[in-house]
């Protein structure tokens, strides 16, 4: 019985992306009907397909996931059969018998092999899949449904013997592109998935054939999770649209309608009972782990999007196991619902950024930030009917539960993966104990989260990854067609205006993009701004110019030190030293990658020897035992640089920042200090302050000076990040807000220097 | 010397060894008192990891496995740590991308937050 459920769970059309379109209508369906209403059923299926051939059924049946779109069926709590629903269910048992002897007649003759190979999941399901949509959607032929069929079949016999599938003449038989797609998107996963072993070639090859002689174009968008969901995704927004529009303010009037028909006035029994009828009976636990199943199917197929895949593997275990804490806040929370977006792909993550996966997603955010009370409104409202049958839920849970159990003990590979999987898993621990009523704790996460998540979407659109060593210029620069806008930029730059000096200087290096000065300005500028993302990527454009500047070098050593890029410090440091007039001739033409810091280190030491009083070899040094992290060393090589240039503010804060590095932030403190009363805008020794009240945890003092760096230069992202820790660390969760939304006026006004 | 560990969480971790034996990192410490073991790899999690103890109840930073048993166990790669540990990424949002795989119990991992770790000061 497990595995039937496990198969007939499966009638969705399993594109990536769209896995998490779980099918409640077939579960129900075959739940509540027997394996006689399969075709039946899934004549309703398209609309959980990607296919999306009819939209109209699709508006119908997933009513309320176009007015909720943070919690899909991934939540069977929130199901809600809408009227499309019963209505099917009335023309069904009102056609039963009808129904009954169509499926007996079209069910194709399915070879031996076929039976015998139940312990065989998923070549069940592949069966299953093709009798399917065989079946259900080629009703004119039957000849060619069952050509189709025998075809199939002998795909997988093929595949499952090992033996290269030859491409075979068909008749013409008449598909529709939407049953083409099906096809193909099933034969894709499912080949990978019967010939894990073989090459991703084999496999293509594989499908390529199949398709061939079915005349279904191998299209590359089975490829793409995301892209497998656009049509859906656009009839989920077009219709929450529309009903946004025709009924303001109340997007959710028609759905609460709908609801009031099954809830409080009417019988509320019924919504339960139909709602158990639609979980109760494993459709949706088995849908869940042929999901994971899918995921692992497809993890495995594609490493391009891997991280994406594992991202929504994660967060779909995450969001299954928080699901079934009923806790109404909690499952109210816009984590969860995120999470559940996560889980569809709908949302990915890109470094630290969310982005949406299409514009949907962007769309909704606006719509609901114009709206935002429709669905929350509905979903409080939809909660109290669902405290009634909460019992029921817990019975559904049990089921569940047992229902895992004993298919472990099927011999099934994939399922005690799957459960493996649970044991030690991190998600399965934080359900346990927010279950347990650790949720002081766990609510006070997500509520963090969800600051977190308007945060990211917020600024998702406007900020885009800077890749390493590409210079990024601003927008809009008001010096761009200055007659000398190199001039100005030394002239500004000299005054400590450094963010103007950086526009200045990024006209001038737009106008003459091979003036390596220009870039070493501009690279200078960054560096004492505290951007050493900007400032490594203008100096490899000076060191591109000229490759033997002694200053480009040094700063490309120090910006990778501060970075913490050991080796490319080290290679730029050595560099310094190869092209040095006075010291070339003690450092051997090394190939930079096999570089050795003590040899470095020592060619450092004899060059100080041969010229003691030369202050910049004492600098380098410096550096490099920051490098090896000797502080001690670097202190007394910065110190020595200091008495021949006791004037270089840079210097005073190397020496602050090695200090701070080796815990010794009261005299870093004072090295800071005498930067600043030389450079009073110099932004990093500003943040070079915070950063040491901070370690010394005074972080309201922390707070201060990282706001006056941040006034001086509101691009310096570090800052603004290791503000954010200090105002937590302080307690000012008040002023998290003005963080995020880097309103400098607040937080000036709020913590003055 | 020979070379330094190349990893940039290496120098991270070094400072704080450093930082635990200031007074703020006692006061850590006494907050947290909890032990993480970090798995640190250069690019991919789980090949060629470095494992280090991040010992917030004696306040100690050491390399090598833990005897007994950690209160969470982070798996990182190179630079998703150092992100982390720079509050220029959230855990939590480390965890969901797949970017930090933790084991252990829910309530330590919690306190592995951005705050306990010291902020590298730039030359």
């Amino acid at each position: 019985m497990a595995m039937r459920e496990l198969v007939t769970g499966g009638a969705a059309c399993a594109v990536p992306g769209s896995s998490s379109s779980s099918n409640p209508l077939g579960a129900l369906a075959s739940t509540l009907l027997g394996s006689q209403s399969k075709a039946e059923g899934l004549k309703e299926l398209p609309a959980t397909t990607v296919t999306g051939h009819d939209g109209s059924t699709a508006y119908g049946t997933e009513g309320p996931l176009t007015t909720l779109p943070g919690s899909d069926s991934d939540y069977p709590q929130y199901q809600h059969p809408a009227p499309k629903t019963q209505e099917f269910l009335q023309s069904f048992r009102d056609h039963g018998g009808l129904a009954e002897a169509w499926d007996d007649v079209r069910r194709p003759p399915i070879p031996p092999f076929v039976q015998g190979r139940e312990s065989q999941p998923q070549f069940a399901e592949f069966e299953h899949i093709y009798a399917s949509s065989g079946s259900s959607h080629i009703q004119p032929t039957w000849e060619g449904e069952r050509v189709l069929s025998n075809f199939l079949h002998s795909f997988v016999d093929s595949s499952r013997a090992g033996i290269p599938f030859q491409p075979v003449s068909l008749p013409a038989l008449g598909l529709s592109p939407g049953e083409k797609q099906c096809i193909r998107d099933r034969s894709s996963i499912m080949a990978r998935h019967f010939l894990a072993d073989k090459s991703e070639d084999y496999i293509s090859s594989q499908v390529n054939a199949l398709l061939h002689s079915l005349d279904i174009d191998s299209d590359l968008r089975v490829k793409g999770p995301v892209h497998g969901r656009y049509p859906e995704l656009e009839e989920y927004w077009s219709e929450s649209q529309g009903t946004i529009r025709s009924q303001p303010p109340h997007a959710a009037d028609r759905w609460v309608a709908e609801f009031s028909q099954h809830g409080p006035h009417g019988d509320p029994d019924s919504w339960a009972d139909s709602f158990g009828r639609q979980h109760g009976a494993n459709g949706w636990a088995s849908e869940f782990e042929q999901e994971q199943n899918q995921m692992m199917a497809t993890g495995q197929m594609r490493g391009a999007n891997i991280s994406n895949l594992a991202a929504m593997e994660q967060t779909r275990m995450l969001a299954q196991t928080l699901a079934q804490n009923e806790d109404p806040k909690f499952q109210n929370s816009k984590f969860l619902q995120f999470l559940s977006k996560m889980s569809r792909g709908e949302l990915i993550v890109d470094d630290n950024q969310i982005k949406p996966s299409d514009d949907w997603a962007g769309e909704y955010q606006q719509q609901y930030n114009a709206n935002p009370d429709a669905w929350a409104d509905q979903f409080v409202r939809g909660e109290a009917n669902f405290l009634q049958v909460s019992h029921r839920e817990d019975t559904w849970a049990n089921e569940f539960s047992n229902e895992r159990y004993l298919r472990g003990e099927v011999d099934d590979q994939w399922v005690n993966e799957f459960s493996k999987l649970h044991v030690e898993d991190w998600a399965d621990e934080f359900g346990r104990q927010v279950g347990e009523g650790a949720l002081g704790e766990g609510s006070e996460w997500a509520n963090a989260y969800d600051q977190y998540l308007d945060e990211q979407l917020a600024s998702a659109k406007q900020r885009s990854d800077t890749s390493r060593s590409v210079y990024v210029f601003s927008d809009m620069n008001p010096y761009v067609g200055h007659p000398d806008p190199l001039k100005e930029g030394q002239e500004l730059f000299r005054k400590g205006l450094l963010s103007e000096a950086v526009l200045a200087l990024e006209a001038e290096v737009l106008k003459n993009p091979d003036n390596t000065e220009g870039w070493r300005l501009l690279g200078i500028t960054h560096a004492e701004n505290d951007d050493d993302q900007q400032a490594i990527a203008s100096m490899m454009r000076a060191q591109e110019v000229d490759p033997t500047n002694l200053e480009v070098l040094l700063a490309l050593g120090v910006s990778h030190t501060n970075e913490l890029e050991q080796a490319a410090a080290l290679k730029y440091l050595h560099s310094w030293l190869q092209h040095h007039p006075k010291y070339g001739t003690i450092a051997p033409p090394e190939q930079a990658n096999s570089l050795f810091y003590a040899d470095v280190a020592r060619l450092f030491n004899e060059a100080a020897q041969m010229f003691p009083e030369d202050a910049d070899v004492h600098i380098v040094l410096g550096v490099l035992h920051n490098l090896t992290r000797e502080y001690d060393k670097a202190i007394a090589s910065f110190k020595t640089a200091l008495k021949l240039k006791p004037r270089d503010y840079s210097l005073w804060n190397k020496l602050g920042a090695t200090q701070a590095n080796s815990v010794q932030s009261a005299d870093a403190i004072l090295a800071y200090q005498q930067a600043l009363d030389l450079k009073p805008n110099y932004v990093r020794a500003w943040a070079n302050m915070g950063i040491s009240y901070a370690n010394q945890g005074l972080y309201e003092e922390s707070i201060r000076y990282y706001v006056r760096a941040l006034a001086m230069n509101p691009k310096a992202d570090n800052a603004w990040q290791y503000l954010r820790i200090s105002l937590s660390c302080a307690s000012r969760n008040d002023m998290l807000e003005a963080c995020d939304s880097r309103n400098l006026d607040v937080l000036q006004q709020e913590f003055p220097l | 010397m020979s070379n330094p560990s190349p990893l940039k969480s290496a120098a991270l971790l070094e400072q704080m060894k450093l930082h635990l034996a200031s007074g703020a990192g006692k006061d850590l410490s006494k907050k947290i008192g909890l032990v993480y073991q970090l798995n640190i790899a250069p690019k991919k999690i789980g090949v060629d990891e470095e494992i280090y103890i991040v010992d917030l109840k004696k306040g100690e930073v050491t390399k090598g496995k833990y005897e007994g048993k950690p209160d969470a166990t982070f798996s990182f790669n190179d630079s998703d740590f150092i992100a982390v540990a720079t509050g220029k990424m959230n855990p939590q949002m480390a965890f969901i991308r797949g970017a930090m795989k933790i084991k252990g119990s829910l309530s330590a991992a919690q306190k592995f937050t951005p705050d306990i770790f010291p902020k590298p000061s730039k030359l």
